[in-house]
């Protein structure tokens, strides 16, 4: 499969490339060259950049959107709002069915969810970011997201994130958040997503939790074990155990 | 009252500056520069101390999501979803007490004719930016008045006249919605911090 995975060089794109590498095609953009070698080609590419996300589209047969700006009040809006409605616009030119676009859990819920008082939080939840700009640019992306899935024969799997560890630098009785995962762990939900018959998804817009089992109960991954087959592994319990 | 009043360079802001400005203070914005005889502040409505000191003393702020001639859908989107987030912020870190989202009724298009469409429903937009913009527009005001930090009057208009609109706004500044966290006291019987009134027949 051909991919184009926008945002490719930030902190979870080179494991997710080097996770896709051996079974795909990859063309990878971002504005920041690679640091490190990676596999595919490279586009240097803004993800506000309608006519050059489009273009990177070009015989592309799955779209990866990892491109992400947390805290400046106008690239945010650049990255995740108006990125992903650049990403739907190329997946609409060049008929791309399956994209994977992510986020943070705060792009569903947000503070009024709160992990001080609710258990079994799920990703089906209505999303409710309130108004991080963080959250609200990617929540605003998730709605362009499944405003076009309702209109176009498009597949959006969302995928959110927490925290990320790196289990070898993980001290006993660090901080850590109610939903964690390792970045090798992380990248290995991508490969699940572009394998997926897309027909075995409930619809074409949904959502998934994506983090390690732990047992505290606060967030559920149930759903991304049960329709994705996701396997987390066992690599950051030393921060509970 | 002193009213902020935005897009106006569109004929339905003009209109309503026309008609407030016997009875209240009015100032008018837009992202280019517009002759009008009203107060008018340019502003790009950026997340920099400038948004903040056009809506600094305004009681109410009537919205308007308004594309530029020329603007790319890209670029419309982006306007629209920034530009209102960063009104609001300033609007709420200055205390405004009322916005008023003139959206539209093309939202609830897409419902078969014939159905009595409530405001409860939920929208069904289009992919194109004039639909979407203003549907990504109410979604940022819901998350501002969920978090109690603004009362939010959304007025979704059907293919009405400005002298409606301009009924239905005076309306709306008359019956401010109060803040979420102003009455948590009593869930029970406490009006929501947001309210949606649809204006006119929807498009169908």
């Amino acid at each position: 499969m051909n991919v184009l995975i926008l945002g490719g060089t930030g902190m979870l794109g080179p494991y997710v490339a080097r996770e896709l590498a051996p079974a795909h095609n990859l063309r990878i953009t971002d504005v920041n060259p690679p640091k490190d070698d990676l596999p595919g080609e490279f586009l240097h590419l803004d993800a506000a950049d309608l006519d050059g996300v489009v273009a990177a589209a070009e015989g592309m047969d799955a779209i990866v959107n990892l491109s992400v700006l947390r805290r400046d009040r106008r690239i945010a809006w650049d990255v995740s709002t108006r990125g992903c409605y650049n990403m739907m616009q190329a997946a609409v030119t060049h008929n791309i069915r399956r994209v994977i676009n992510t986020g943070p859990h705060y792009t569903v819920a947000g503070p009024n969810v709160t992990e001080c008082f609710d258990y079994d939080i799920g990703p089906d939840i209505p999303p409710q970011s309130g108004t991080n700009i963080y959250a609200i640019t990617k929540s605003m992306g998730l709605e362009i997201c499944r405003v076009f899935t309702q209109h176009h024969d498009i597949n959006v799997q969302t995928y959110l994130f927490y925290n990320f560890k790196d289990p070898e630098a993980i001290q006993p009785g660090d901080h850590y958040a109610p939903y964690v995962i390792s970045w090798e762990n992380a990248a290995e939900v991508f490969t699940l997503g572009l394998d997926i018959e897309l027909n075995a998804l409930p619809s074409n817009c949904e959502v998934f939790f994506v983090f390690a089992d732990m047992p505290h109960g606060k967030f559920s991954n149930e759903k991304t074990k049960r329709i994705l087959g996701f396997q987390p592994r066992q690599d950051v319990e030393i921060l509970w155990k | 009252m002193r009213i902020l009043i935005t897009s106006a360079s569109n004929d339905r802001s003009a209109d309503l500056a026309d008609h407030f400005a016997g009875r209240h203070e009015v100032r008018l914005t837009e992202r280019a520069h517009v002759e009008t005889e009203h107060e008018f502040v340019l502003s790009a409505l950026g997340h920099d101390r400038s948004t903040n000191l056009l809506t600094r003393g305004i009681d109410a702020i009537v919205h308007s999501v308004e594309s530029l001639p020329g603007e790319d859908a890209s670029t419309q989107l982006d306007a629209a979803t920034r530009g209102t987030y960063n009104l609001l912020m300033a609007a709420a870190e200055e205390g405004v007490s009322q916005i008023i989202l003139l959206s539209t009724l093309e939202l609830m298009a897409a419902y078969p004719s014939g159905y009595r469409v409530r405001e409860t429903w939920r929208p069904l937009p289009n992919t194109q930016p004039p639909t979407l913009s203003i549907h990504l527009a109410e979604q940022i005001s819901r998350e501002f008045a969920r978090e109690g930090s603004l009362g939010v009057k959304i007025l979704r208009l059907g293919d009405v006249s400005n002298k409606t609109v301009a009924d239905a706004v005076s309306e709306a500044l008359a019956q401010p919605v109060p803040l979420a966290a102003s009455c948590r006291s009593n869930e029970s019987t406490a009006p929501h911090a947001l309210s949606i009134t649809h204006v006119g027949e929807r498009p169908q």
